[in-house]
Formats: structure tokens, sequence, C-alpha cells
């Protein structure tokens, strides 16, 4: 029991860290970054390869690189400044004045061949096998398969979650948040009034990435493995189907998408008794995320949550008052 | 030396089977603005059903113009049904593509179960092998050459020698102006749909037939090589899709020679995200032709 | 061309007053647009003179929009310089030439449509402490004061354009007259130099044409430079001294209404197109 519910905590948390990146690109900035995968595969990679020994040990199964032994938190820093640094490159490469659907399909693309080069470059981070026996965070001290441990990891996972979800709020109720969203609305206009469109992106991206780095940090230190299969790009569209669902431009939005999505669909297909032939459930998983994400773009593209509508108090107090609006 | 040169004459069936995917693909985009994703579960469902009808003991040919009828039918109703309500609504260039994203994932999760994870082949006979130096190819690759070479030029044919095709081309060039010169729009998009559909089910069909086996989950590989020589040939022109069509097909097949054929598709992948970020109008399209925002 | 533009750009500017002593505000020199083989605009060379309202008219397809795309920046030139308020701004992206205080509008409705009223003022405001990554993560108590200060500059420019019962109305609820005031008002939340209006008038119904034009003059009256590419000539009429004429991207005329439309050149050129 203690597993299971640890086990759901703890990635709800990392689904919820997931979605706000999300929505801060792409609710927030209007960013379509179906590329997002890649970030929380590489801080996964990252907090892996710098919290195991080098990859002779274990009985030398498998080859990665790095390989620094180094105890918590450095790997998660780590993990988190990967994510961030792989922003730029990225984001140059495509925040361009391109259509954007093309940006999106760069982006899908990327994540596509960063998958096919991981896979086919076993010296790198041991292919399509993976890397498993990731030491969890500060195993060496205590006994990580204890209920004490689980509970404290997935209470971690909450807190650092609360704390990004300030964060995230922070930023958009700010006029920084503001300048994002008028960039969001129409570009070439808030360009005229002095934004500076590319570096407003390219914040998001970084701010996102750094994200979605920790987020793959806190998933690999539960789980202990990661491939490949683990990040192929479809899992993205789920991110994303949590964020049209839950609704878009607000962090409430991505909180509820990402407990309803990810987690709640996954958790309620588990309920179902085992059907047909083997795969079944997860192509109806599939069928059902497509028909939800089709569903909600028709009846209710603002999602479940719409981003409200901000009101400015006739008093000079420096408090706007928020609106539930469908405007 | 002459494994490029053998790479090279398998380039030439690669970049048939993609010349027709590509042209019907460009003309998607070109006629009705949408980046149809699903294009390539289309293509694998039309060659299932190719498959189930081959597999009933009709000849492949036959088949192949079943699995055209399919594709043709499926694309019209994807339109028909999900895509031009959605852009009548008015959604975002964004929102299609997830549509069209989430579209190909239903497609392909629905197939999953119908026709099974295992793969499953054509009954045909290869033909000879034919030689040309170091280039060897069986009859059925030459077929499927010349299967490309007919559908190129009817596809021109109707371009420019019908009524149809040249209605086609005032819809891509300019909808609104089009609908005001009395062009039924409407009508000529659900045809567009069908012919291209058709090329869709015919690619599906001899990419099949091109590989010892296909299932599912080849799908979504068929359909960055189709994106790239699409957009390499400039997005909506279907030349330019043939010409992409060329250099995708033979970039592949001398990359995997020259490079580890794992990476064969990488070669395609990257040469796509090149050109959208390089040119996206494309080699052959005027600068400026795609507009900047989205 | 039947114009010979030389000879008409070296004719004395009839009619309009000796400009305020200092230099030009922006001069633009030699400025060319080429395009797909397109000449959208060839070697156009203007001087805006500061205080004043600048018209820019033309036939369709004169190159008038493009080349205020250009002094904007929302294009580049193919060639030429562009020097406002002493700097060379030619190769600098729109967003800086808007900080500088050159700013611009749009033709098409470009308000921030999922934002209010208010907020779009808001968000053009310069100055606050709270429009960056770092201010925002300091939180309110950072930029408070600045985010109040400026609710109450906005809540000022809305009182004076009669618009303080929308100030929490989405953007894309307006009228076509009102989202345009709304643009007008945001780009004066910059505290700009030069206005750069493109066609101001076109959308907006008949009544709020005057209303945008009197709220012109009463910005030239403060100091205000503006620039404006209309095709409503009665509201050029009115406003604007000197008027420029373009055509076939290149200029054809400067002077008052009065004086171009005795130039028999021009009225031909504006009529042919």
């Amino acid at each position: 029991m203690t597993y299971y519910l640890t086990t759901l905590l703890v990635y709800a948390g990392v689904d919820v860290l997931a979605c706000l990146a999300i929505s801060l690109q792409f609710g927030i900035s209007g960013i379509v970054n179906f590329s997002f995968i890649v970030f929380q595969a590489a801080g996964a990679y990252t907090a892996a390869v710098l919290s195991m020994p080098p990859d002779t040990a274990n009985g030398g199964f498998q080859t990665y690189v790095l390989g620094l032994n180094l105890p918590f938190p450095y790997p998660w820093i780590g993990a988190t400044i990967v994510g961030a640094l792989l922003a730029p490159p990225i984001g140059l490469v495509v925040l361009r004045r391109l259509r954007s659907d093309y940006q999106a399909i760069a982006m899908l693309v990327l994540s596509v061949i960063a998958s096919l080069v991981i896979t086919n470059t076993p010296q790198f981070l041991d292919g399509a096998a993976g890397i498993s026996l990731v030491p969890q965070p500060l195993s060496n001290i205590f006994n990580p398969y204890s209920d004490g441990y689980l509970w404290v990891y997935s209470a971690a996972t909450v807190v650092l979650a609360a704390i990004i979800f300030v964060i995230a709020q922070r930023i958009i109720n700010s006029p920084y948040g503001r300048s994002l969203r008028a960039m969001r609305e129409n570009e070439l206009a808030a360009s005229a009034l002095g934004k500076n469109s590319v570096a407003l992106k390219m914040s998001m991206f970084v701010v996102g990435g750094a994200i979605a780095g920790l987020s793959g940090a806190i998933l690999v230190g539960f789980i202990t493995t990661w491939a490949p299969s683990t990040w192929l790009y479809p899992e993205t569209l789920i991110l994303f189907a949590a964020v049209i669902v839950g609704g878009r431009g607000n962090n409430y939005g991505a909180v509820l998408g990402a407990l309803l999505v990810p987690v709640g669909f996954e958790e309620a297909t588990r309920y179902i008794p085992p059907f047909g032939p083997p795969g079944l459930i997860p192509a109806f998983e599939w069928v059902c995320i497509g028909g939800l994400i089709l569903g909600f773009l028709w009846f209710r593209p603002r999602g479940v949550i719409p981003e409200r509508r901000r009101v400015f108090r006739l008093a000079a107090a420096s408090q706007p008052e928020e609106e539930r609006g469908g405007g | 030396m002459s494994l490029i040169v053998a790479a090279f004459g398998f380039g030439l069936v690669t970049m048939s089977i993609i010349a027709i995917a590509a042209v019907g693909f460009t003309m998607q985009f070109g006629i009705t603005n949408m980046i149809n994703l699903a294009y390539g579960q289309v293509m694998i469902a039309s060659a299932y059903a190719a498959y189930a009808v081959n597999n009933a003991g009709v000849s492949i040919w036959l088949s192949m113009v079943v699995g055209a009828v399919f594709g043709a039918l499926f694309s019209f109703l994807l339109n028909r049904t999900i895509y031009a309500p959605f852009q009548r609504k008015g959604t975002n260039l964004i929102g299609m593509v997830i549509i069209s994203l989430a579209v190909s994932l239903v497609i392909a999760n629905v197939l999953l179960p119908i026709v099974g994870y295992y793969s499953v082949s054509y009954h045909l006979d290869t033909g000879p092998t034919l030689h040309a130096g170091s280039i060897a190819l069986t009859g059925v690759q030459i077929a499927i050459m010349a299967v490309a070479v007919v559908a190129m030029v009817l596809i021109y044919a109707l371009l420019h020698f019908t009524r149809l095709g040249k209605a086609m081309r005032a819809t891509a060039a300019n909808p609104t102006l089009a609908r005001n010169c009395g062009i039924p729009t409407a009508r000529v998009i659900d045809f567009a749909w069908l012919i291209t559909g058709a090329l869709c089910g015919v690619a599906g069909v001899v990419a099949g037939m091109n590989s010892d086996a296909f299932s599912v989950a080849n799908g979504s590989e068929f359909l960055i090589p189709i994106i790239a020589a699409s957009v390499l040939g400039g997005a909506g022109h279907p030349y330019g899709a043939m010409i992409g069509a060329v250099i995708i097909g033979e970039m592949t097949e001398v990359s995997a020679a020259l490079i580890t054929p794992e990476y064969k598709q990488v070669a395609a992948f990257a040469a796509l995200v090149l050109v959208m970020v390089l040119r996206p109008q494309g080699l052959l399209a005027k600068r400026g032709t795609l507009a900047a925002a989205g | 061309m039947a114009v010979d533009a030389d000879a008409v750009a070296r004719r004395p500017v009839a009619g309009g007053e000796a400009a305020a002593g200092a230099g030009p505000l922006l001069a633009a020199r030699g400025i060319s647009r080429h395009f797909e083989g397109m000449h959208a605009v060839e070697d156009v060379s203007i001087d805006v003179q500061p205080g004043r309202i600048t018209g820019l008219i033309g036939p369709n397809g004169a190159g008038k929009s493009t080349f205020l795309a250009l002094l904007a920046g929302t294009l580049p030139a193919s060639a030429g310089t562009i020097i406002f308020d002493g700097a060379d701004v030619t190769r600098m992206p729109t967003f800086q030439r808007a900080r500088r205080g050159l700013v611009r509008t749009f033709q098409l409705p470009s308000e921030f449509a999922q934002l209010t009223v208010l907020e779009n003022l808001m968000a053009a405001a310069p100055g606050n402490r709270g429009d960056s990554l770092i201010g925002a993560l300091l939180g309110r108590r950072y930029w408070g004061v600045d985010e109040d200060r400026l609710v109450v500059q906005a809540r000022v420019l809305l009182e004076r354009f009669r618009m303080s019962a929308k100030e929490s109305d989405y953007a894309s609820s307006l009228s076509g007259g009102q989202k345009r005031l709304v643009e007008i008002m945001r780009a004066l939340m910059l505290g700009p130099r030069l206005l750069l209006l493109d066609e101001p008038m076109s959308g907006v119904h008949p009544s709020v044409i005057g209303e945008i034009a009197d709220y012109c003059e009463t910005l030239r009256d403060e100091g205000l430079t503006i620039l404006i590419v209309e095709h409503e000539l009665h509201m050029i009429e009115r406003l604007c001294d000197p008027v420029i004429v373009m055509a076939q991207g290149h200029v054809i005329g400067q002077g008052t209404m009065t004086f171009l439309r005795q130039q028999r050149e021009i009225v031909d050129a504006y009529l042919v197109g």
C-alpha cells in the first residue's frame, strides 16, 4: 500500500512539474515545445550519470559516460542546469520567424532525432537498453526500501512541486507575465511596444527546460532506471493534452490537468480488468487520450479552468483582484 | 564504392515511394493548409487493407487498388469529419497540428488491436533480379518505380489539363479569390482529399511491398521523410515534392551505406530540421512565400 | 513613370511654414526595399520635422505601408539609412526603436485580445521593475510600487480617451474604433517621440474618425510628432502639414494638400495609380 501511494505521489509530483513547465511555455508564452520530453530525459540521464559509479561497476554490463558517484543533491542540481542549458541551442535553432506549425513540427522531429541518436550510440548512454541501477538519493545513509524513505521521497517531491508552483505563480502574475501574454497574443504588436520577443521566449524556454530537467531527476531517482522507451515523443503529447484539458494560461489548470490526465487516467485504466489481447489496454488509453484532446479542443478549448480575467481594484492598493472569468 | 552505387539503386526505389506519398501530402497542405500528421498512419491502414485482400488470395496489384480506394475514402472522411470542422471553427495552426497528432494516435491505436503487433508481408512474387553494374533491383522494385512514374504523370495531367486540376491550383493559390470566382471550393477540397488519399494508399502499399514485412509501428517512420521531401521542395508544390523525394530518397539510402544503417532515418530527419530552419520555403520556392507569423 | 520624381521633389514646399529650427526628428535617406524582384520602395528620402503631423498618402500599392514598416523596423530595408533622434537606427530591430521612442501602430486590429483594456496599456508601459524574470521572481513587494504608479498613469489615459468604463473588458470585445483608440493609448504609454500611425481611420466607424483626428491634433499641440499613412484625404488635409505623396515606390511630391492638388502630375499619378 505504501509503495502504491508513494509511487502515485511521486508520479503526480513529476507530472505536475512537467505540466507547470509546459503551461509556462505554451499556455503563457505561446511556445509549442514538442521536444519537451527531451529536456526531461536529459535531466534524468544527467542525474543518473552524475550519481552512478563509473560504468565498470556492477559487472560492467552497461556503458555510459561520466559516472561521478556524486552524492545528493548534486545530481539533481546538475539535472536542472543541464535542462536549462539545453534550451538555448534548441531555442535559437527553432524559435525563429517560422509559421507556428512548422516550429512545432521541427521540435517534434528534434525529439525523434534525439531518441534515435541516443538509441544508436550505445557508448554514450547505453543505447536502447538504457541505464539502470541508478542509486537513489542518500541511499548510502538511509535504507531506500523502507516505508519511511518512500514517504520522505514523496513528500520531498510534493514540496518541490509546490515551490515550483509558487515560482510559476510569481512569473505569470507579474508584469513580466503580462509581457509574455502580450507576446503570445500578438508578437508583432508586442515588439512594436518595446518587447524583445526573442529574449522573452528564450527565458521561458530556459525556465521550462530547467523545471523539466529537475522533474527527470526526481523520477529517475525513484524508479532507478531510464531508457529511450521511457521518453518517446507521444509522452510530450500527453502533457499537452493535460494542459489543454486542465486549462491553459494558468497554473491551477496545469496542476488539475496533470492530476486528471497523466495521473488520473493511468490510475483509472489500472482498475479496468485486463480484457482482450495483451496490449489492448494501453492502446485503448492512447485512443482515449487522442479523443480527449479532440473533445476538449472542440467543446471546451479553454480547458476546465480557463485563464482568468485580471481586474485591478479601484483603490490604490497594489493587489489586483482575480475574477474567474470565462470571458 | 559498389556499395554506394547499390545504395543509389535502392535510392531509386525509395524515392519512388516517397514521391508518391509526398505529392499527396504536399497537395493536402497546399489546398487545405493542413499539415496532416496522420498521413503516415493512413498509409499503414491502407497497406493493411490491401493485405487483408491480398491475404485472401487476391493479386497484389488488385490489392493495391483496394489500398488506394481505402486511402481515398479514409482521407476524405478524415477531412470531412475532423479537419474541416475544426478549421471552420477557427482553430489556429498549432491547434490543427495537435489535432492531427491526436488523430494519428487514435488511428494507430485503433489499428493495433485489430491487426496485432506482429508484422505481416504481402504475398507476391518479387520477380527476377535485374543487374546493372552494382545496382540490383527486383522486378517488384522496378514495378514500383513504374507505378511512381505513372502516378506523377497522372497528377501532372490532372493539374494541367482538367478543370478540376485547375480549380485545385486556384484554390491552393488563393482560396477566397477562387471562391469568389465561382469555384466550388468545398467540392474541390473533397476531391483533393480523395485523390491525395488514393496516393497515400498506393504509397502505403508499395512501401509494404518494398519491405520484408511491415507493422503498425512503421506508420510514424514514413511520415518524417515525407514531410522532409515536401518541405524541401516547397510546401504545397507537387513538383517540388517530387524533387524533394529524389533528394531525400537518395540521401537516406546513400547515407545508410556511408554511415551505419541505423542512422538512415537520422539523415532524413536532420535534413528536415535543417531545411525548416534555414530555408522553410523550400529549395525551389522563391524567398518569403511562407508567412512569417503563424 | 510619367512623372519626373526628382523635378517634383525639388520644388519648394509651398504653403508650409519653415521648420521650428531644430533638425528633423527622423531622416530617411535612400530607403529601398527589394523583395522577390519587386521594388516595393525605391530610393525614398524624407524628413519628419518635430512637433508636426506629417501625412503619407498615395494610391494602392504605392509602398506607403511598406515604407512605414521599414521606418518602424518591422521589415528590414534593402538599402538606405534611417536617423532617428540623432541615432542611426537602420539596423535596429523594432523593439529597440520602440524603446527609443519610435512607435508604430498597425492597420489591422492588433489589440492583445485575451488581455483586458487596462492590461493592454499596462503591458506597454516601460519602467516597471517587475517586467523582468528576476523582478517577477522577487514578487509583488518588489514591483508593487511601480505597478501602482503605472495603473494610475494608465487610468489617466483611459479617462482622457473616455474609455474608463471599458477598463476590465477583454480587448477582443471592443469595436473597431475602440480597438484603434486602445492601440493609440498603448503607444502613448511608452512616451513616444514619434508616432507612426498606419491607416488609423481604416475599419473605423465614421463618427470615430473625427474623434481620432481630434486626439491627433491635441497630441501634436502637446509636442508629439506624428506620421500618418492614410487614405482618408479629408483628415489628411485637416491634420497634416506637410503631406508626402508616394506612387510606385517613389516619393512624387511633398507639400500641403492644397499645393499638391495643384500639381497635375500628382493628381494624375494618384488617379491612374
